[in-house]
């Protein structure tokens, strides 16, 4: 429950320089056209990467209270159902029946 | 957080009891005084006051609008008002008593006021936060009457697309007021969750945090997850209409229903942000008037935060007959079921408190019956129209409408005005009078059922919803609906009468009238200004009705205040506070 | 609140009344925020469901439609808000470390870094909007097939727009922040409003490192 960690310079240009370079990253790969799924796939997951270096090192979240990190998961977890169950409606509207 | 029931570690404090004063010469009622300090206070009960004043405003509003639709509907044909204005009118007394009173009404009235006391701190986390988030509602509301004064709006509460993308009237007021309120909302929320996590006095664990406390923890948690989905749809509409944006237009290649995702991912938590709040204050009133320790605090406590987890997974019920797949037909009718699981939890426990007890029938425990009996009524009608069969049938009828009244009138309204008479000799100091308070409820409660019983059988028989004139066969029970609806208006105005009337003339209340255990009631009525003259600690839970009242008094000694018998007591450390 | 004494009085006076020491304050305030941060997570939750939802209807729309935008200036932009968002970490290293020239200058380069940010958006929508490229109704380019390209608009900028809503917001917060530093208000003791605004920021930083994939790198 340290809330006042302090970070070294050169961590954080650290943490910087691998944000640079992951966009980077992210930018190159378009070029390389890889086939239909695995393009969102990859752009999110350097996003994803991307996003967490950010939330446990700029914003401290390795080594704030578990409570705050419960609540930054939480927000995932209720948008995740809010996106999750509106598809169960938009992906199938055209069927008749459900399957089963 | 809750881990540290597991491993509790003990440490000493050094307490003296502090009996509360009887006649205390300062309260936070006269101790700053004048307009301005109170417009600019930030004092968590001043603030509640503030709240209950304007909410009061806007119950009447729209209990006068609601009589007006009664009024009108006292004939099949047209009586006095036209089909444009009786859509307005019933627009405006579904907005006006979802978004200004049910919404806020008892978090900021009675949590506002009651939140810290029970948790023996000065004050909420953020006190100008809180100050800011009174001005944030009173802003919303100048919108809202504004968008009533220039135009008027006829889309109902729910604002659905295309219809309020096209109609005329001035939507976008109405609206962006909505989205303004919303930000008072979430403000509410993270202060009082912050508030209950890092200002409890010493010895609070969350084992014995009221069950008030929880139910408001549950609602904060729903209100910061649900209002800003509210935000972003109002947003969405409001640059609909403003720049013809067409995500929810079908006429610009949009999708209607998925707007009805967005709103009702709001909407539906919504419900239980009115709701919860009253199971919170019905736990406290059970106890306290039964005399005993509450039946099944974990299930009580746990079913709060389950009713606030299942709640975000149902909204789709409201869209049965909208056009939305199958597939999530089937799977939101089922997960309707569910939410009927933790609520009946809570009331078997609320029976089970009272099994036994000494009760006693003083005002606040007539209203819990009352909100017993209306709300089983309106959870079980729940249940029916949230079967998907059945609710094709019933689906847009009075049948939703009364259902709907119960759970929020039956069950909210009368769950606020308990709370309202359980805490009046708190927040004044003054007793109003039990008997014309008993009378009142009593004709709430015929007025209640005579308006809205009807209604059930109307909509059962297919009378639609939200029509100004209707087939003859019908009109024996609309009339009987308006004449309840007139009694209704009538115990309201006497429940007015008598509580104004006992804060000039009522007998004075002794700091615990009610022989609570609970920590509120251990400080003078009205409180003073920082609460409580002492650091309370406390060392039993808050229903523990068979221990002495000299263990729940307990605070922290002074040390100037040597001569008094000290004593130590063990008080389990939280996780946050040190004192 | 400001007093030029550095005495043990300056140390405590930031604490407010009902809390209990400084560190129950700093724990309150920085709680507060996560909490926000969860409402602001999903209030942009609501528009990436509609994107989501759109382009999952619609996947050619989407892939016609962002060759629209510029992915050189959208990497650009990229670089500029993670600058900014080390920057803002730097300066709460340096309120930390009672470092409060650090502290104003990192700051000074965030607000400059943000401004960067608004100027290269603006030149962007300017781009579009003389094409023709306006949300939804407005919507009048017709160098794109696809007939919903309107509504792939009115998403960019609903989206992008309510982001630079934010990052207005953020300048704002920051120049308070200068002015309270110049007045000697902060200390390693008390930093609060720093942090605070700093987690703000960040958050707008990961709100742009999901936007930029998504909307300007599709094909």
């Amino acid at each position: 429950m340290s809330g006042h960690h302090i970070s070294s310079a050169k961590f954080l240009w650290g943490i910087g320089i691998a944000l640079f370079f992951l966009t980077f990253v992210t930018v190159a790969v378009t070029w390389i056209q890889i086939p239909e799924p695995w393009n969102i796939v990859v752009a999110i997951g350097i996003a994803v990467v991307k996003a967490l270096l950010v939330v446990l090192f700029f914003m401290n979240l390795y080594w704030d209270s578990k409570f705050n990190s419960l609540l930054f998961i939480f927000s995932l977890i209720f948008f995740g159902l809010m996106i999750g169950i509106t598809l169960l409606d938009t992906l199938f509207r055209n069927d008749p029946t459900p399957l089963f | 957080m809750a881990t540290s029931e597991a491993s509790t570690t003990y440490k000493k404090i050094q307490v003296r009891r502090y009996k509360p004063e009887e006649n205390p010469e300062k309260n936070y009622l006269n101790e700053e005084k004048g307009l301005w300090a109170w417009l600019t206070t930030v004092d968590h009960k001043k603030i509640g006051l503030m709240y209950l004043a304007s909410i009061a405003f806007f119950f009447l509003v729209g209990g006068i609008l609601a009589l007006i639709l009664r009024t009108e509907l006292w004939t099949p044909a047209r009586s006095f008002l036209d089909a444009d204005l009786y859509n307005q009118v019933f627009t405006l007394h579904g907005a006006i008593m979802v978004f200004f009173f049910l919404v806020p009404s008892v978090p900021t009235v009675l949590g506002n006021f009651v939140l810290p006391l029970q948790l023996g701190a000065k004050d909420v986390a953020f006190p100008r936060l809180n100050l800011a988030s009174f001005y944030i509602y009173l802003i919303g509301a100048l919108f809202t009457l504004t968008a009533i004064l220039t135009g008027g709006v006829d889309t109902g509460w729910t604002f659905y697309t295309p219809y309020s993308a096209t109609t005329g009237g001035n939507v976008i007021m109405m609206t962006l007021g909505v989205f303004i309120l919303g930000f008072s909302s979430i403000l509410t929320g993270v202060n009082f969750i912050v508030t209950i996590h890092k200002l409890r006095s010493p010895g609070m664990t969350w084992a014995k945090l009221p069950l008030n406390l929880w139910a408001l923890y549950a609602t904060s948690i729903i209100q910061i997850l649900a209002t800003p989905v509210l935000a972003i749809t109002l947003l969405l509409l409001t640059m609909e209409r403003a720049l013809g944006i067409g995500i929810f237009d079908p006429a610009l290649g949009g999708d209607p229903v998925l707007y009805q995702h967005f709103f009702w991912f709001y909407s539906h938590p919504a419900v239980y942000i009115m709701i919860v709040p009253g199971f919170g204050i019905i736990s406290e009133v059970v106890s306290t008037f039964s005399k005993k320790i509450i039946f099944g605090y974990w299930a009580i406590a746990l079913s709060s935060l389950a009713i606030a987890f299942i709640g975000f997974l149902v909204w789709g019920h409201h869209m049965f007959t909208a056009g939305q797949s199958s597939l999530a037909n089937l799977v939101f009718s089922f997960l309707t079921f569910m939410v009927g699981i933790p609520t009946g939890i809570k009331i078997f426990n609320w029976v089970a408190t009272m099994y036994k007890g000494s009760i006693d029938m003083k005002t606040p425990m007539v209203y819990v019956m009352i909100f017993l009996f209306l709300f089983m009524i309106g959870g079980f009608t729940g249940i029916m129209v949230g079967a998907l069969s059945v609710d094709i049938h019933l689906h847009d009828t009075y049948y939703v409408v009364a259902h709907f009244h119960y759970v929020m009138v039956g069950g909210m309204v009368m769950a606020f005005l308990g709370g309202i008479h359980y805490w009046w000799p708190k927040m004044f100091g003054k007793m109003y009078s039990e008997l014309w308070a008993k009378i009142a409820a009593g004709i709430l409660f015929i007025g209640f059922n005579m308006t809205f019983l009807p209604q059930f059988i109307m909509g059962s028989q297919g009378m639609p919803r939200r029509y100004f004139n209707y087939l003859e066969q019908f009109q024996p029970f609309h009339q009987t609906s308006t004449v309840g609806a007139y009694l209704m208006g009538t115990g309201f105005l006497i429940v007015a009468i008598y509580l104004t009337y006992s804060l000039f003339k009522g007998k004075k209340a002794g700091p615990n009238p009610w022989g609570s255990r609970a920590l509120e009631w251990q400080t003078a009525s009205p409180p003073p200004l920082h609460n409580f003259e002492h650091i309370p600690v406390i060392i039993n839970g808050p229903y523990d009705y068979h221990k002495p009242m000299s263990e729940f008094q307990l605070g922290v000694a002074s040390k100037h205040n040597g001569h008094h018998a000290e004593e130590t007591v063990d008080v389990p450390e939280s996780a946050q506070e040190k004192a | 609140m400001s007093s030029t004494s550095a005495t043990e009085e300056k140390r405590l006076d930031h604490v407010q009344h009902h809390f209990v020491d400084s560190e129950q304050q700093f724990e309150s305030a920085k709680m507060g925020m996560w909490v926000f941060i969860v409402t602001e997570i999903l209030m942009f939750g609501g528009l990436f469901v509609a994107y989501i939802v759109y382009r999952s209807w619609y996947p050619e729309l989407y892939l016609e439609a962002s060759t629209q935008l510029n992915a050189f200036w959208g990497m650009v932009n990229t670089f500029v808000l993670i600058g900014s968002s080390l920057t803002v970490a730097m300066a709460i290293r340096s309120a930390q470390l009672n470092q409060i020239k650090g502290l104003i200058y990192n700051l000074y380069i965030t607000i400059g870094l943000a401004f960067t940010f608004m100027v290269i958006k603006y030149f962007e929508y300017s781009e579009k909007l003389g094409k023709g490229i306006a949300p939804g109704e407005y919507y009048t380019y017709d160098g794109l097939e696809h007939e919903k390209a309107n509504i792939f608009f009115s998403i960019y900028y609903m989206m992008t727009g309510l982001h630079g809503v934010h990052v207005t917001i953020g300048i704002g917060l920051m120049i308070w922040l200068v002015v309270k530093a110049k007045k000697n208000v902060f200390h390693s003791e008390y930093y609060t409003p720093v942090e605070i605004t700093g987690l703000y920021w960040h958050l707008v930083d990961i709100i742009w490192i999901f936007l930029f994939p998504l909307l300007y790198l599709i094909d």
